[in-house]
């Protein structure tokens, strides 16, 4: 079993509900977003950067299979699940940011102070929690806690606390133009397998050999 | 004990002080302290570490031409050039503490090593050229460990016979690790393909040579500073001051090699590149060339040489040219998103996918593709308290064991 994702860009309306849904149901702390949906080419979301022209892209971890943050990770906290997921045990995490400066995608965040006071910087409610509630561990290891303590990394894991009870991530429930699909890379007849191959997916940044498990269809051009 | 040399004594102890204070007050707060965020996530003290590692190399240059090439000349400088390169070291260790978010997880370096990583390799290292440093700085001291310190000694038959020997055997060890910490310290950045600016095989020759130039000068000031510029270290000094030029040659050499072939090439990444190192930064490029080629250049002239605050006003010189240029190692990195794409129909364009800076500035947007870093007064202050831990563990060690060759009446 490897997993994969493809997101179809045909479908992409460019509305971020699915970085609004990560956001929430990850606990994300203020400014820090996992999932980001942009129009590439224009500096202004939802903007043809020139007439006619015009689609969105949603980035979050890729989690590739020569994952730089992985090899780079000093005390491999950042690891590989069976299942060819990309996930960060909190315990573990020294905090050295060296996955950071390795990740071509940008996906990484870091906990600059305690998430407590990041809410409170950022004048949210007070006792105000959102998100998935309890610790969850893959395998052992701490892999979700609602309240990331500072000085660790995060990153998208995939919906790990959901997917291990054979739900889907947020981000493919959350969205509403049905645009993400979540299956087995391996079997060459599930559902991710067949529209890589029929539709030209293509991948974020093949140059630097990441080998990214996210697949992209590319959109058709628009009618203006 | 001079009056001098008992107050740089106390103020460096107090500087160290501060910086460590410092340092607490980062590690219960966050390092929301500093001005780095998530697209600029290394800064002043990832810097500070290839600095101090360049400083270190004091003791591989002595060492390897006194013992592998018989400059018979620099010996008096020998245990000089251990204790810098010990102090050095041990400080770039130290300043590795402050950018470590968990730093009371450390031991799962130990615990967990991940021997792909260059990090590890670093540690590795480092821990094994300090090792080395201070397992030398001994040996040498040996014959010397008499009277109050003689606790201090090995018991051999004849020590200096021994110290001999062993100084002999120990240097090409000690100049493996030496070569060693440059070489790993520079596959940190240099392995790293998301970053275009670093993704270059002449950083681990350059970070050689930038080392052999800066860690001489450190020996070279630190040998004035102790023994003044007298006719008798004139040969000494002479030779330094060779050394320090000719490697400043090479590394300036290697660093427009590399940016000659970044710039000619003419892609988008290389453009935006040049763009930061070359626009934005033009001064600091400036002065990281200039700088350290006129340092070296004075440290070449007699007169220099024979003057106490010239030859310290030259070395400063240099020493702050090098620190610009490890400043340098970041902004050309960080400030190239690497998530940079043409988009689809677009094709003359070039676009990069912002990113969640992680911390709020107010102001400033959650998203964000270029960030101006300065450093904050904490990473300044934390910096300036390791100086002066390696300020202070040099005069302590000068002060209190047999590191100066004693004038003979």
């Amino acid at each position: 079993m490897k997993m994969g994702m493809v997101i179809d860009l045909e479908k992409c309306i460019g509305c971020r509900s699915c970085m609004v849904a990560c956001k929430q149901h990850n606990a994300q702390p203020p400014q820090t977003w996992w999932n980001r949906v942009f129009t590439p080419g224009s500096h202004r979301h939802l903007t043809p950067p020139i007439k006619g022209v015009e689609f969105f892209l949603p980035v979050h971890c890729q989690h590739c299979e020569n994952a730089p943050c992985e090899k780079v990770c000093p005390v491999g906290a950042t690891y590989h699940a069976e299942d060819g997921a990309v996930l960060i045990d909190f315990e573990r995490c020294i905090g050295c940011r060296y996955c950071m400066s390795a990740c071509p995608y940008g996906v990484r965040q870091f906990n600059w102070e305690d998430p407590e006071k990041a809410h409170k910087r950022s004048e949210y409610q007070d006792a105000y929690h959102y998100g998935y509630p309890e610790d969850h561990r893959h395998a052992g290891r701490l892999v979700y806690t609602p309240l990331r303590p500072k000085g660790v990394v995060e990153k998208c894991t995939f919906c790990t606390q959901y997917r291990d009870k054979g739900e889907l991530p947020a981000c493919v429930r959350g969205c509403p133009g049905k645009a993400r699909f979540v299956g087995d890379l391996d079997d060459p007849n599930s559902e991710v397998s067949k529209m890589i191959k029929a539709r030209n997916a293509f991948t974020l940044l093949p140059e630097k050999g990441t080998k990214p498990t996210v697949f992209y269809l590319p959109p058709k051009p628009k009618e203006v | 004990m001079s009056v001098k040399i008992k107050l740089s004594m106390w103020a460096s102890g107090c500087f160290f002080l501060v910086g460590l204070a410092v340092w607490f007050y980062q590690l219960q707060q966050g390092l929301i302290l500093t001005n780095m965020e998530n697209s600029y996530s290394w800064g002043l003290y990832i810097s500070g570490l290839a600095f101090f590692v360049g400083n270190a190399a004091g003791g591989l240059v002595l060492t390897s031409s006194i013992y592998l090439f018989g400059v018979k000349q620099l010996k008096p400088l020998a245990k000089l050039g251990a204790l810098t390169a010990f102090a050095n070291v041990t400080a770039a260790m130290l300043i590795v503490l402050p950018d470590i978010g968990k730093p009371l997880r450390l031991l799962n370096l130990l615990f967990h090593p991940n021997f792909m990583s260059p990090l590890v390799w670093d540690v590795i290292v480092l821990n094994l050229y300090a090792l080395a440093s201070a397992t030398y700085l001994y040996i040498l001291m040996l014959p010397e460990l008499t009277g109050r310190l003689e606790w201090l000694a090995f018991k051999v038959d004849d020590a200096q016979a021994f110290s001999e020997r062993w100084a002999k055997r120990m240097a090409p060890v000690a100049l493996l690790f030496a070569i060693g910490i440059h070489v790993v310290t520079a596959w940190i950045f240099s392995t790293q393909g998301a970053r275009d600016w670093w993704h270059s095989p002449a950083m681990a020759p350059d970070f050689v040579s930038v080392a052999i130039a800066v860690g001489t000068t450190v020996v070279l000031l630190a040998g004035a500073l102790a023994y003044g510029t007298g006719e008798k270290y004139q040969e000494a000094f002479r030779l330094l001051g060779l050394i320090i030029f000719m490697a400043i040659c090479v590394h300036l050499f290697l660093m427009m090699n590399d940016l000659v072939i970044h710039a000619w090439y003419g892609s988008g990444e290389t453009h935006r590149i040049m763009e930061i190192a070359w626009g934005d930064f033009a001064w600091f490029h400036i002065f990281e060339v200039a700088a350290p080629l006129i340092g070296a250049g004075l440290l070449m002239l007699p007169t220099v040489r024979r003057s106490l605050p010239r030859l310290a006003l030259s070395s400063a010189l240099l020493i702050a040219g090098v620190f610009v240029h490890r400043f340098l190692i970041m902004p050309a990195a960080f400030n190239n998103i690497p998530m940079t794409m043409t988009p689809l129909g677009l094709p003359n364009s070039h676009w990069s996918l912002p990113i969640a800076t992680g911390r709020f500035f107010p102001g400033m947007s959650t998203f964000i593709d270029q960030y101006s870093y300065t450093p904050s007064l904490v990473e300044v202050v934390i910096l300036l308290g390791i100086v002066a831990y390696a300020v202070l563990l040099i005069l302590l060690a000068i002060d209190r064991l047999p590191i100066l060759v004693k004038e003979k009446p």
